[in-house]
């Protein structure tokens, strides 16, 4: 009997071992956190329109075709490194493309669109963060997928990458 | 002699710097970084809205809570609290807002779930067995 009940902290400890190593060697973000909003349905917001002269009101616009939503600001430089990716996007078929854009100067946006090429079909202006905050986002660049039914399906934190291209790429074929 | 004077001497010292060391580790825990103009003039309000802040995690520093932290998100979600509270929602109103869009991550004591079980009781059940294994051990060796 002592001798089992001996063996069994060496047991616990090398599970809990087992457990750190498995963490340590999958491919993982731990900074990068879920999206309780995957699944469910966008939130529901209204806001202005950069180009555009009438209201934007979520609820009449994301339905019947799939859309992607990127936050991205002109102060933020990987909003930059990302932005020939959503070009990509913007050309393909199938998809539409709407920007958010976070706490920014809408003259320098203008700007920006101008020099670097706007992918966006919308560009909707979040002056004080408040619609980011309703689609739970935490650091801009983050990019979300939405179905043909309104539903979010994806969601990146960061930069798209070419890795994080060709995801998103499979993700919208899937729903199409 | 002179060598326990020295010797007394460093020890003061070092005695001074930890006392130095902890009043300042003391009063930085107790430091917020609530602004001046996001302040409610209803104290109750405020008190409430500092409360739920206490409970809340900043996103981006994920350590600290949105009362502790000056990262931009951390003051949106302050002054919205504030917002909420002056709207008249209830504390659980508030809670669930912040819930349903950054999940339960987004407080600082994660609830009582399934998936949580785990977390919570698996230190008692350790201790439960330390504290069995120390007594049968001792029970033994007498």
């Amino acid at each position: 009997m002592k001798k089992k009940l001996l063996i069994l902290p060496s047991i616990f400890f090398f599970i809990i071992l087992s457990i750190f190593f498995y963490l340590l060697i999958i491919e993982r973000n731990p900074s990068e956190l879920p999206s309780n909003l995957l699944n469910k349905n966008v939130p529901i917001f209204e806001t202005e329109s950069l180009f555009k002269n009438e209201k934007f009101i979520s609820s009449q616009e994301f339905k019947n075709e799939i859309i992607l939503v990127n936050f991205f600001a002109t102060w933020c430089k990987p909003c930059r490194d990302e932005h020939v990716y959503i070009k990509r996007f913007s050309n393909k078929k199938g998809i539409k493309v709407i920007g958010i854009n976070y706490k920014d100067n809408s003259k320098k946006t203008i700007k920006w669109l101008k020099n670097l090429g706007n992918p966006y079909s919308d560009v909707l202006i979040d002056k004080n963060g408040r619609v980011a905050i309703d689609w739970g986002v935490y650091g801009i660049p983050e990019t979300f997928i939405v179905n043909s039914k309104g539903i979010i399906k994806y969601r990146h934190v960061g930069p798209i990458t070419n890795e994080i291209y060709k995801k998103i790429n499979l993700i919208i074929n899937e729903n199409e | 002699m002179k060598m326990n004077n020295a010797n007394s001497f460093i020890l003061k010292r070092i005695l001074i710097i930890s006392l130095a060391f902890c009043i300042t580790q003391f009063f930085s825990n107790i430091s917020y970084t609530v602004e001046p103009d996001e302040i409610l003039q209803n104290q109750e309000y405020e008190l409430r809205a500092r409360n739920i802040s206490r409970n809340i995690r900043c996103m981006i520093c994920q350590n600290q809570s949105i009362d502790e932290s000056n990262a931009s998100l951390a003051k949106d979600l302050r002054i919205l609290i504030r917002n909420k509270i002056k709207e008249g929602s209830n504390d659980k109103e508030i809670y669930k807002f912040l819930t349903d869009r950054y999940g339960d991550f987004i407080l600082l004591k994660p609830p009582l779930h399934l998936n949580t079980l785990v977390l919570w009781f698996l230190p008692f059940i350790l201790l439960a067995l330390g504290i069995y294994i120390v007594f049968y051990h001792n029970k033994k060796s007498r």
